[in-house]
Protein backbone atom coordinates (compact mmCIF):
# COMPACT_ATOMS: atom_id res chain seq x y z
CA UNK A 1 0.00 0.00 0.00
CA UNK A 2 1.28 3.78 -0.94
CA UNK A 3 2.04 5.85 1.85
CA UNK A 4 0.08 8.77 1.19
CA UNK A 5 1.65 12.16 1.82
CA UNK A 6 0.00 12.83 5.24
CA UNK A 7 1.49 9.33 6.64
CA UNK A 8 5.37 10.39 5.80
CA UNK A 9 7.13 11.15 9.12
CA UNK A 10 8.60 14.87 7.59
CA UNK A 11 4.60 15.73 6.46
CA UNK A 12 3.04 14.85 9.64
CA UNK A 13 0.72 17.55 11.02
CA UNK A 14 2.67 18.86 14.45
CA UNK A 15 0.53 21.53 15.49
CA UNK A 16 2.53 24.97 15.90
CA UNK A 17 4.24 23.40 19.24
CA UNK A 18 5.61 20.77 16.91
CA UNK A 19 6.64 23.08 14.10
CA UNK A 20 8.58 24.90 16.72
CA UNK A 21 10.54 22.28 18.00
CA UNK A 22 11.14 20.55 14.97
CA UNK A 23 14.65 21.33 13.06
CA UNK A 24 14.25 23.60 10.64
CA UNK A 25 10.99 23.86 11.21
CA UNK A 26 8.45 27.00 10.88
CA UNK A 27 5.92 28.77 12.25
CA UNK A 28 3.55 31.28 11.55
CA UNK A 29 4.85 35.46 11.83
CA UNK A 30 2.64 35.76 14.71
CA UNK A 31 3.54 33.07 16.94
CA UNK A 32 7.13 34.44 16.71
CA UNK A 33 6.33 37.61 17.77
CA UNK A 34 4.50 36.28 20.48
CA UNK A 35 7.67 34.13 21.63
CA UNK A 36 9.76 37.02 21.44
CA UNK A 37 7.63 39.19 23.42
CA UNK A 38 7.00 36.53 26.08
CA UNK A 39 10.90 35.90 26.25
CA UNK A 40 11.49 39.46 26.47
CA UNK A 41 9.18 39.83 29.12
CA UNK A 42 10.68 36.58 31.12
CA UNK A 43 14.35 38.34 31.08
CA UNK A 44 12.81 41.39 32.18
CA UNK A 45 10.61 39.72 34.62
CA UNK A 46 13.84 37.92 36.26
CA UNK A 47 15.29 41.12 36.33
CA UNK A 48 12.84 42.64 38.60
CA UNK A 49 12.53 39.83 40.73
CA UNK A 50 16.29 39.70 41.34
CA UNK A 51 16.62 43.57 41.95
CA UNK A 52 13.62 43.65 44.25
CA UNK A 53 15.12 40.69 46.16
CA UNK A 54 18.46 42.80 46.94
CA UNK A 55 20.34 39.71 44.80
CA UNK A 56 21.73 42.96 42.74
CA UNK A 57 22.95 46.35 44.05
CA UNK A 58 21.10 49.40 42.40
CA UNK A 59 23.66 51.11 41.62
CA UNK A 60 25.20 48.30 39.31
CA UNK A 61 21.80 47.15 37.50
CA UNK A 62 18.77 49.05 38.64
CA UNK A 63 15.50 47.09 38.29
CA UNK A 64 13.18 47.72 35.05
CA UNK A 65 10.93 49.56 36.95
CA UNK A 66 12.96 52.36 37.97
CA UNK A 67 14.93 52.37 34.76
CA UNK A 68 11.13 52.95 33.20
CA UNK A 69 10.68 55.84 35.59
CA UNK A 70 14.00 57.47 35.10
CA UNK A 71 13.02 56.64 30.91
CA UNK A 72 9.19 58.60 31.71
CA UNK A 73 10.75 61.32 34.38
CA UNK A 74 13.48 61.95 31.36
CA UNK A 75 11.10 61.80 28.30
CA UNK A 76 8.49 64.17 30.25
CA UNK A 77 11.13 66.81 32.02
CA UNK A 78 14.52 66.63 30.71
CA UNK A 79 14.50 66.72 27.24
CA UNK A 80 15.60 63.18 26.34
CA UNK A 81 13.24 63.18 22.58
CA UNK A 82 15.51 66.60 21.61
CA UNK A 83 18.36 64.88 22.81
CA UNK A 84 17.27 61.37 20.74
CA UNK A 85 16.24 64.04 17.88
CA UNK A 86 19.74 65.40 17.77
CA UNK A 87 21.18 62.14 18.23
CA UNK A 88 19.12 60.63 15.58
CA UNK A 89 20.30 63.97 13.23
CA UNK A 90 23.86 63.22 13.46
CA UNK A 91 23.43 59.86 13.01
CA UNK A 92 21.57 59.79 9.53
CA UNK A 93 24.22 62.74 8.07
CA UNK A 94 27.28 60.47 9.06
CA UNK A 95 25.53 57.76 7.28
CA UNK A 96 24.18 59.44 4.47
CA UNK A 97 27.14 60.81 3.76
CA UNK A 98 29.14 57.19 4.47
CA UNK A 99 26.34 56.09 1.87
CA UNK A 100 26.64 58.63 -0.86
CA UNK A 101 30.54 57.68 -1.36
CA UNK A 102 30.69 54.01 -0.02
CA UNK A 103 28.05 52.88 -2.84
CA UNK A 104 29.72 54.53 -5.69
CA UNK A 105 33.32 54.04 -4.43
CA UNK A 106 32.32 49.82 -4.21
CA UNK A 107 30.49 49.64 -7.30
CA UNK A 108 33.76 50.80 -9.20
CA UNK A 109 36.22 48.87 -6.79
CA UNK A 110 34.56 45.62 -7.72
CA UNK A 111 33.55 46.71 -11.54
CA UNK A 112 37.34 47.98 -12.45
CA UNK A 113 40.38 46.20 -10.94
CA UNK A 114 42.50 48.88 -11.07
CA UNK A 115 40.32 50.85 -8.40
CA UNK A 116 39.84 47.81 -6.53
CA UNK A 117 43.50 47.20 -6.36
CA UNK A 118 44.35 50.38 -5.76
CA UNK A 119 41.77 50.94 -2.32
CA UNK A 120 41.20 47.98 -1.09
CA UNK A 121 44.68 47.49 0.34
CA UNK A 122 44.07 50.64 1.92
CA UNK A 123 40.57 50.14 3.00
CA UNK A 124 41.15 47.03 4.66
CA UNK A 125 43.77 48.73 7.25
CA UNK A 126 41.65 51.83 7.84
CA UNK A 127 38.80 49.36 8.62
CA UNK A 128 40.46 47.39 11.40
CA UNK A 129 41.86 50.79 13.24
CA UNK A 130 39.71 51.37 16.28
CA UNK A 131 37.17 54.21 16.01
CA UNK A 132 38.06 55.31 19.75
CA UNK A 133 42.19 55.03 18.91
CA UNK A 134 41.31 57.80 16.22
CA UNK A 135 39.39 60.52 18.67
CA UNK A 136 42.51 62.67 19.42
CA UNK A 137 43.27 63.18 15.39
CA UNK A 138 40.21 63.82 14.49
CA UNK A 139 39.95 66.87 17.34
CA UNK A 140 43.14 67.69 15.94
CA UNK A 141 41.89 68.07 12.29
CA UNK A 142 38.22 69.23 12.94
CA UNK A 143 38.06 70.76 16.79
CA UNK A 144 35.45 69.47 18.96
CA UNK A 145 32.06 70.95 17.31
CA UNK A 146 29.70 69.07 15.30
CA UNK A 147 32.42 67.84 12.38
CA UNK A 148 34.22 65.78 15.00
CA UNK A 149 31.21 63.57 16.23
CA UNK A 150 29.72 64.03 12.20
CA UNK A 151 33.06 62.21 11.48
CA UNK A 152 33.50 60.08 14.01
CA UNK A 153 30.27 58.22 13.12
CA UNK A 154 31.18 58.14 9.36
CA UNK A 155 34.43 56.83 9.91
CA UNK A 156 32.93 53.97 11.82
CA UNK A 157 30.73 53.40 8.98
CA UNK A 158 32.38 53.98 5.57
CA UNK A 159 35.01 51.84 5.57
CA UNK A 160 32.55 49.01 6.28
CA UNK A 161 30.20 49.92 4.34
CA UNK A 162 32.25 50.21 0.70
CA UNK A 163 33.56 46.75 1.23
CA UNK A 164 30.43 45.30 1.49
CA UNK A 165 28.87 47.30 -1.55
CA UNK A 166 31.35 45.76 -3.80
CA UNK A 167 30.88 42.85 -2.07
CA UNK A 168 27.49 43.18 -3.45
CA UNK A 169 28.28 44.30 -6.74
CA UNK A 170 30.66 41.29 -7.15
CA UNK A 171 27.76 39.13 -6.48
CA UNK A 172 25.63 39.68 -9.31
CA UNK A 173 25.61 37.26 -11.52
CA UNK A 174 27.61 36.92 -14.37
CA UNK A 175 25.30 35.74 -16.20
CA UNK A 176 23.04 38.91 -15.83
CA UNK A 177 25.35 41.21 -17.51
CA UNK A 178 26.25 38.85 -20.45
CA UNK A 179 22.75 38.53 -21.11
CA UNK A 180 22.55 42.47 -20.95
CA UNK A 181 25.73 42.77 -23.07
CA UNK A 182 24.41 40.14 -26.02
CA UNK A 183 21.07 41.93 -26.08
CA UNK A 184 23.26 45.77 -27.73
CA UNK A 185 24.26 47.01 -24.14
CA UNK A 186 26.74 49.35 -23.08
CA UNK A 187 28.75 49.25 -20.00
CA UNK A 188 27.14 52.09 -18.09
CA UNK A 189 23.62 50.99 -18.98
CA UNK A 190 24.61 47.30 -18.13
CA UNK A 191 25.11 49.18 -14.34
CA UNK A 192 21.88 50.75 -14.33
CA UNK A 193 19.63 48.52 -16.48
CA UNK A 194 21.05 45.51 -14.39
CA UNK A 195 23.75 45.50 -11.68
CA UNK A 196 22.07 47.96 -9.43
CA UNK A 197 18.88 46.26 -9.99
CA UNK A 198 20.42 42.75 -9.68
CA UNK A 199 22.44 44.28 -5.89
CA UNK A 200 19.55 46.30 -4.64
CA UNK A 201 18.11 43.64 -2.35
CA UNK A 202 21.42 43.57 -0.78
CA UNK A 203 22.26 46.72 -1.00
CA UNK A 204 19.47 47.75 1.26
CA UNK A 205 19.77 44.81 3.55
CA UNK A 206 23.88 46.00 4.23
CA UNK A 207 23.06 49.84 4.43
CA UNK A 208 20.50 48.74 7.22
CA UNK A 209 23.00 46.78 8.91
CA UNK A 210 25.51 49.80 8.63
CA UNK A 211 22.79 51.94 9.87
CA UNK A 212 22.86 49.79 12.79
CA UNK A 213 26.69 50.24 13.31
CA UNK A 214 26.95 53.78 13.14
CA UNK A 215 24.70 54.01 16.36
CA UNK A 216 27.06 52.08 18.10
CA UNK A 217 29.89 54.82 17.66
CA UNK A 218 27.02 57.47 18.81
CA UNK A 219 28.57 57.29 22.33
CA UNK A 220 32.31 57.81 21.52
CA UNK A 221 31.35 60.93 19.11
CA UNK A 222 29.17 62.34 21.67
CA UNK A 223 31.36 62.19 24.90
CA UNK A 224 33.86 64.52 22.61
CA UNK A 225 32.85 68.35 24.55
CA UNK A 226 29.45 66.91 23.31
CA UNK A 227 26.63 69.11 25.45
CA UNK A 228 23.77 67.34 23.89
CA UNK A 229 22.58 64.12 22.51
CA UNK A 230 21.79 60.70 23.66
CA UNK A 231 25.33 59.83 24.17
CA UNK A 232 25.78 63.05 26.09
CA UNK A 233 22.88 62.18 28.52
CA UNK A 234 24.51 58.75 29.10
CA UNK A 235 27.72 60.21 29.18
CA UNK A 236 26.19 62.47 32.09
CA UNK A 237 24.34 60.02 34.06
CA UNK A 238 27.86 57.79 34.46
CA UNK A 239 29.29 60.89 35.88
CA UNK A 240 27.02 60.88 39.13
CA UNK A 241 26.72 57.26 38.97
CA UNK A 242 22.96 57.86 37.80
CA UNK A 243 22.52 53.85 36.20
CA UNK A 244 19.00 53.87 35.70
CA UNK A 245 19.40 57.19 33.68
CA UNK A 246 22.40 55.60 32.07
CA UNK A 247 20.29 52.49 31.06
CA UNK A 248 17.34 54.91 30.53
CA UNK A 249 19.50 56.21 27.92
CA UNK A 250 20.69 53.11 26.63
CA UNK A 251 16.96 51.34 26.18
CA UNK A 252 16.20 54.79 24.00
CA UNK A 253 18.89 54.40 21.87
CA UNK A 254 18.07 50.24 20.89
CA UNK A 255 14.08 51.86 20.78
CA UNK A 256 15.27 54.08 18.12
CA UNK A 257 17.35 51.93 16.92
CA UNK A 258 14.49 48.83 16.75
CA UNK A 259 11.96 51.27 15.01
CA UNK A 260 14.32 51.91 12.16
CA UNK A 261 15.11 48.61 12.02
CA UNK A 262 11.91 47.56 11.23
CA UNK A 263 10.83 50.87 8.89
CA UNK A 264 13.60 49.88 6.46
CA UNK A 265 12.51 45.95 6.77
CA UNK A 266 8.96 47.36 5.72
CA UNK A 267 11.01 49.50 2.94
CA UNK A 268 13.02 46.49 1.70
CA UNK A 269 9.68 44.36 1.39
CA UNK A 270 7.88 47.03 -0.39
CA UNK A 271 10.98 48.11 -2.65
CA UNK A 272 11.63 44.99 -3.72
CA UNK A 273 8.06 43.61 -3.73
CA UNK A 274 9.05 40.18 -6.54
CA UNK A 275 11.44 38.24 -4.55
CA UNK B 1 20.66 26.65 -50.53
CA UNK B 2 21.23 28.71 -47.17
CA UNK B 3 24.52 30.91 -47.15
CA UNK B 4 26.85 30.25 -44.45
CA UNK B 5 26.52 32.73 -41.50
CA UNK B 6 28.62 32.10 -38.42
CA UNK B 7 32.19 30.47 -39.64
CA UNK B 8 34.88 29.74 -37.13
CA UNK B 9 38.26 30.19 -38.65
CA UNK B 10 40.91 27.80 -37.06
CA UNK B 11 39.85 29.11 -33.68
CA UNK B 12 42.05 28.35 -30.87
CA UNK B 13 41.52 29.18 -26.96
CA UNK B 14 43.67 28.75 -23.78
CA UNK B 15 42.96 29.54 -20.12
CA UNK B 16 46.59 30.57 -18.91
CA UNK B 17 48.48 27.55 -20.17
CA UNK B 18 45.23 25.38 -20.74
CA UNK B 19 44.22 24.60 -24.21
CA UNK B 20 40.39 24.57 -24.06
CA UNK B 21 39.78 24.52 -27.37
CA UNK B 22 42.29 23.76 -30.53
CA UNK B 23 41.86 24.39 -34.26
CA UNK B 24 38.30 24.46 -34.67
CA UNK B 25 37.32 25.56 -38.10
CA UNK B 26 33.73 25.04 -38.98
CA UNK B 27 30.78 27.22 -40.84
CA UNK B 28 27.08 27.38 -39.71
CA UNK B 29 24.45 28.16 -42.17
CA UNK B 30 22.14 30.52 -41.27
CA UNK B 31 18.40 28.93 -40.56
CA UNK B 32 19.96 26.03 -39.19
CA UNK B 33 20.18 24.61 -35.73
CA UNK B 34 23.11 23.66 -34.91
CA UNK B 35 24.11 21.19 -31.15
CA UNK B 36 27.57 20.93 -29.93
CA UNK B 37 28.02 17.99 -27.92
CA UNK B 38 30.90 16.40 -25.93
CA UNK B 39 31.44 15.01 -22.76
CA UNK B 40 31.42 17.69 -19.52
CA UNK B 41 34.23 20.26 -19.86
CA UNK B 42 35.27 19.61 -23.38
CA UNK B 43 35.24 23.44 -24.50
CA UNK B 44 31.99 23.45 -26.04
CA UNK B 45 30.65 26.50 -24.01
CA UNK B 46 33.63 28.20 -24.66
CA UNK B 47 33.28 27.53 -28.17
CA UNK B 48 30.03 29.05 -27.88
CA UNK B 49 30.75 31.65 -26.18
CA UNK B 50 33.40 32.89 -28.41
CA UNK B 51 30.43 33.13 -30.92
CA UNK B 52 28.76 35.30 -28.77
CA UNK B 53 32.11 37.58 -28.61
CA UNK B 54 31.90 36.96 -24.32
CA UNK B 55 35.39 35.27 -25.13
CA UNK B 56 37.95 36.13 -27.50
CA UNK B 57 39.55 33.25 -29.16
CA UNK B 58 43.57 32.91 -28.52
CA UNK B 59 44.15 32.46 -31.81
CA UNK B 60 41.75 32.48 -35.20
CA UNK B 61 39.05 34.52 -36.31
CA UNK B 62 34.96 33.59 -35.82
CA UNK B 63 32.91 36.07 -38.67
CA UNK B 64 29.51 36.41 -38.34
CA UNK B 65 28.02 37.28 -42.23
CA UNK B 66 31.99 37.89 -42.84
CA UNK B 67 31.94 39.94 -40.70
CA UNK B 68 35.40 39.23 -37.76
CA UNK B 69 33.46 38.82 -34.12
CA UNK B 70 34.97 41.22 -31.69
CA UNK B 71 32.66 41.43 -28.81
CA UNK B 72 29.26 40.76 -27.61
CA UNK B 73 26.36 42.63 -29.19
CA UNK B 74 22.84 42.19 -30.17
CA UNK B 75 23.24 40.12 -32.74
CA UNK B 76 23.71 37.37 -30.90
CA UNK B 77 21.63 36.87 -27.96
CA UNK B 78 22.70 34.64 -25.17
CA UNK B 79 20.51 32.13 -22.93
CA UNK B 80 21.25 30.43 -19.77
CA UNK B 81 21.03 27.66 -17.51
CA UNK B 82 20.42 29.59 -14.70
CA UNK B 83 19.57 33.13 -14.12
CA UNK B 84 17.99 33.51 -17.71
CA UNK B 85 15.75 36.16 -16.50
CA UNK B 86 15.91 39.23 -14.78
CA UNK B 87 13.93 38.48 -11.44
CA UNK B 88 13.15 42.68 -10.92
CA UNK B 89 11.17 42.56 -13.95
CA UNK B 90 7.88 41.39 -15.25
CA UNK B 91 7.38 38.43 -17.97
CA UNK B 92 6.31 41.46 -20.39
CA UNK B 93 9.09 43.62 -18.78
CA UNK B 94 11.66 41.07 -19.19
CA UNK B 95 10.54 40.01 -22.81
CA UNK B 96 11.07 44.21 -24.14
CA UNK B 97 13.89 44.31 -22.36
CA UNK B 98 16.78 43.95 -25.16
CA UNK B 99 14.79 46.62 -27.00
CA UNK B 100 15.61 49.55 -25.10
CA UNK B 101 18.89 48.99 -26.72
CA UNK B 102 17.52 49.92 -30.07
CA UNK B 103 16.85 53.32 -31.09
CA UNK B 104 14.87 52.08 -34.37
CA UNK B 105 12.36 50.54 -33.27
CA UNK B 106 8.58 52.54 -32.06
CA UNK B 107 7.01 52.26 -29.10
CA UNK B 108 4.21 50.77 -31.02
CA UNK B 109 6.19 48.50 -32.34
CA UNK B 110 7.87 46.81 -29.07
CA UNK B 111 4.38 47.11 -27.20
CA UNK B 112 3.67 44.33 -30.74
CA UNK B 113 6.58 42.54 -30.30
CA UNK B 114 6.20 41.71 -26.70
CA UNK B 115 2.60 40.78 -27.25
CA UNK B 116 3.43 38.60 -30.34
CA UNK B 117 6.53 36.71 -28.03
CA UNK B 118 3.86 36.70 -25.44
CA UNK B 119 1.51 34.72 -27.18
CA UNK B 120 4.20 32.41 -29.32
CA UNK B 121 5.07 31.09 -26.22
CA UNK B 122 2.00 30.80 -24.30
CA UNK B 123 2.60 33.07 -21.69
CA UNK B 124 -0.16 35.90 -22.43
CA UNK B 125 -1.48 35.09 -18.70
CA UNK B 126 1.43 35.45 -17.08
CA UNK B 127 2.94 39.09 -18.45
CA UNK B 128 2.67 41.05 -15.34
CA UNK B 129 4.03 38.33 -13.12
CA UNK B 130 7.48 38.13 -11.89
CA UNK B 131 9.63 35.16 -12.62
CA UNK B 132 9.85 33.92 -9.10
CA UNK B 133 6.14 33.48 -9.55
CA UNK B 134 6.22 31.56 -12.55
CA UNK B 135 8.07 27.81 -13.16
CA UNK B 136 11.27 27.06 -14.53
CA UNK B 137 9.85 26.28 -18.16
CA UNK B 138 8.17 29.40 -18.21
CA UNK B 139 11.74 31.53 -17.00
CA UNK B 140 13.21 29.94 -19.94
CA UNK B 141 10.59 30.34 -22.61
CA UNK B 142 10.82 34.22 -21.24
CA UNK B 143 14.54 34.46 -21.99
CA UNK B 144 13.68 32.60 -25.03
CA UNK B 145 10.95 35.41 -26.14
CA UNK B 146 13.18 38.26 -25.17
CA UNK B 147 16.21 37.24 -27.38
CA UNK B 148 13.91 36.79 -30.09
CA UNK B 149 11.67 40.20 -29.51
CA UNK B 150 15.37 42.11 -29.03
CA UNK B 151 15.57 40.97 -32.93
CA UNK B 152 18.79 38.71 -32.29
CA UNK B 153 19.88 37.09 -35.65
CA UNK B 154 21.40 33.69 -33.60
CA UNK B 155 20.40 32.34 -30.54
CA UNK B 156 23.32 31.20 -28.58
CA UNK B 157 21.91 28.63 -25.70
CA UNK B 158 24.20 27.27 -23.29
CA UNK B 159 22.32 24.21 -21.46
CA UNK B 160 19.17 26.06 -21.13
CA UNK B 161 17.11 23.03 -20.79
CA UNK B 162 19.45 21.31 -18.24
CA UNK B 163 17.55 22.35 -15.03
CA UNK B 164 14.09 21.29 -16.11
CA UNK B 165 11.77 18.09 -15.44
CA UNK B 166 11.93 15.58 -18.14
CA UNK B 167 8.61 16.27 -19.24
CA UNK B 168 9.06 19.72 -19.55
CA UNK B 169 12.28 19.78 -21.50
CA UNK B 170 10.59 17.62 -23.71
CA UNK B 171 7.94 20.34 -24.42
CA UNK B 172 10.22 22.60 -24.57
CA UNK B 173 12.33 20.89 -27.16
CA UNK B 174 9.27 20.19 -29.42
CA UNK B 175 8.79 24.36 -29.10
CA UNK B 176 11.99 25.50 -29.55
CA UNK B 177 12.05 22.82 -33.02
CA UNK B 178 8.73 24.86 -33.80
CA UNK B 179 10.01 28.34 -33.28
CA UNK B 180 13.58 28.23 -35.00
CA UNK B 181 11.30 27.00 -38.41
CA UNK B 182 8.62 29.91 -37.93
CA UNK B 183 11.10 32.80 -36.87
CA UNK B 184 14.13 31.62 -39.23
CA UNK B 185 16.38 31.79 -36.33
CA UNK B 186 20.02 30.52 -36.75
CA UNK B 187 20.45 28.51 -33.31
CA UNK B 188 23.95 26.89 -31.58
CA UNK B 189 22.87 24.75 -28.72
CA UNK B 190 25.09 23.08 -26.10
CA UNK B 191 24.49 20.30 -24.25
CA UNK B 192 25.61 17.16 -23.36
CA UNK B 193 22.29 15.59 -23.64
CA UNK B 194 22.58 12.94 -26.67
CA UNK B 195 18.81 12.55 -26.75
CA UNK B 196 18.37 16.46 -26.67
CA UNK B 197 21.14 16.51 -28.98
CA UNK B 198 19.47 14.35 -31.88
CA UNK B 199 16.11 15.21 -31.35
CA UNK B 200 16.85 19.30 -32.06
CA UNK B 201 19.30 19.71 -34.35
CA UNK B 202 20.06 19.81 -38.18
CA UNK B 203 23.47 19.13 -37.33
CA UNK B 204 25.58 18.03 -34.50
CA UNK B 205 29.19 19.28 -34.11
CA UNK B 206 30.63 16.29 -31.86
CA UNK B 207 33.93 17.71 -30.22
CA UNK B 208 36.38 15.44 -27.98
CA UNK B 209 37.43 15.63 -25.07
CA UNK B 210 39.51 18.91 -23.74
CA UNK B 211 40.94 20.20 -25.74
CA UNK B 212 37.75 20.53 -27.72
CA UNK B 213 37.94 19.70 -31.60
CA UNK B 214 35.52 18.22 -34.09
CA UNK B 215 35.77 14.59 -34.12
CA UNK B 216 32.81 14.35 -36.18
CA UNK B 217 29.74 16.42 -37.81
CA UNK B 218 26.37 14.81 -37.93
CA UNK B 219 24.04 15.86 -40.40
CA UNK B 220 20.76 14.63 -38.53
CA UNK B 221 18.41 17.19 -40.70
CA UNK B 222 18.96 14.64 -43.73
CA UNK B 223 18.06 11.89 -41.42
CA UNK B 224 15.59 12.75 -39.83
CA UNK B 225 13.91 15.61 -41.69
CA UNK B 226 13.07 19.23 -40.50
CA UNK B 227 9.58 18.43 -39.04
CA UNK B 228 10.11 16.39 -35.00
CA UNK B 229 7.09 15.66 -33.57
CA UNK B 230 7.75 14.23 -30.12
CA UNK B 231 7.05 10.41 -31.22
CA UNK B 232 9.49 10.78 -33.09
CA UNK B 233 11.57 9.42 -30.47
CA UNK B 234 10.17 5.99 -30.65
CA UNK B 235 11.00 5.50 -34.23
CA UNK B 236 13.95 3.00 -35.18
CA UNK B 237 15.77 5.35 -37.11
CA UNK B 238 15.53 8.39 -34.08
CA UNK B 239 16.61 5.19 -32.02
CA UNK B 240 19.34 4.14 -34.36
CA UNK B 241 20.78 7.43 -34.83
CA UNK B 242 21.09 8.30 -30.92
CA UNK B 243 23.19 5.07 -30.19
CA UNK B 244 25.78 5.57 -32.78
CA UNK B 245 25.83 9.23 -31.58
CA UNK B 246 25.76 8.12 -27.81
CA UNK B 247 28.49 5.68 -28.81
CA UNK B 248 30.94 8.61 -30.53
CA UNK B 249 30.24 10.29 -26.58
CA UNK B 250 31.33 7.21 -24.76
CA UNK B 251 34.30 7.06 -26.44
CA UNK B 252 35.09 10.58 -26.36
CA UNK B 253 34.14 10.48 -22.57
CA UNK B 254 36.59 7.49 -22.23
CA UNK B 255 39.65 9.33 -23.08
CA UNK B 256 38.71 12.32 -20.85
CA UNK B 257 38.87 9.78 -18.09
Amino acid sequence: MHKTADSLPLQRRRGVIGDLLTFRGRAPPFVEIVIGLLAAALLIGIWEIAARAGLIAPQFLPSPSRVVQALWRMLTAEGLLWHAGVSTLRVWIAFLLAAAMAIPIGILMSSYRIVGAALEPTIDFIRYLPVPALVPLSIIWFGVGENTKIFLLWLGTFFQLVLLVADDMRRVPQEYVEIAFTLGAKPRRVLTDVALRAMGPSLVDNLRITLGWCWTYLIIAEIVAADSGLGFVIWSARRYVKTPEVMAGVVAIGIIGLITDQLLRILHRRMFRYL
Amino acid sequence: MTSTFLSFDRVSKSFGTVPVVRETSLTIASKSLVVFLGPSGCGKTTLMRMAGGLDMPSSGTIRLEGIPVSGPGRRTGMVFQSYSSFPWLTVAENIAFGMRYRNDLSHDERVRRVTQYLKLMGLEDFASSYPSRISGGMRQRVAIARTLAAGSDVLLMDEPFGSLDALTREKLQVELRQIQVREEKTIVFVTHDVEEAVFLADRIIMLSARPAKIVSDIDVGSVLGGNRPLDIRESEVFFKLRNEVLHLVRREAGQAT
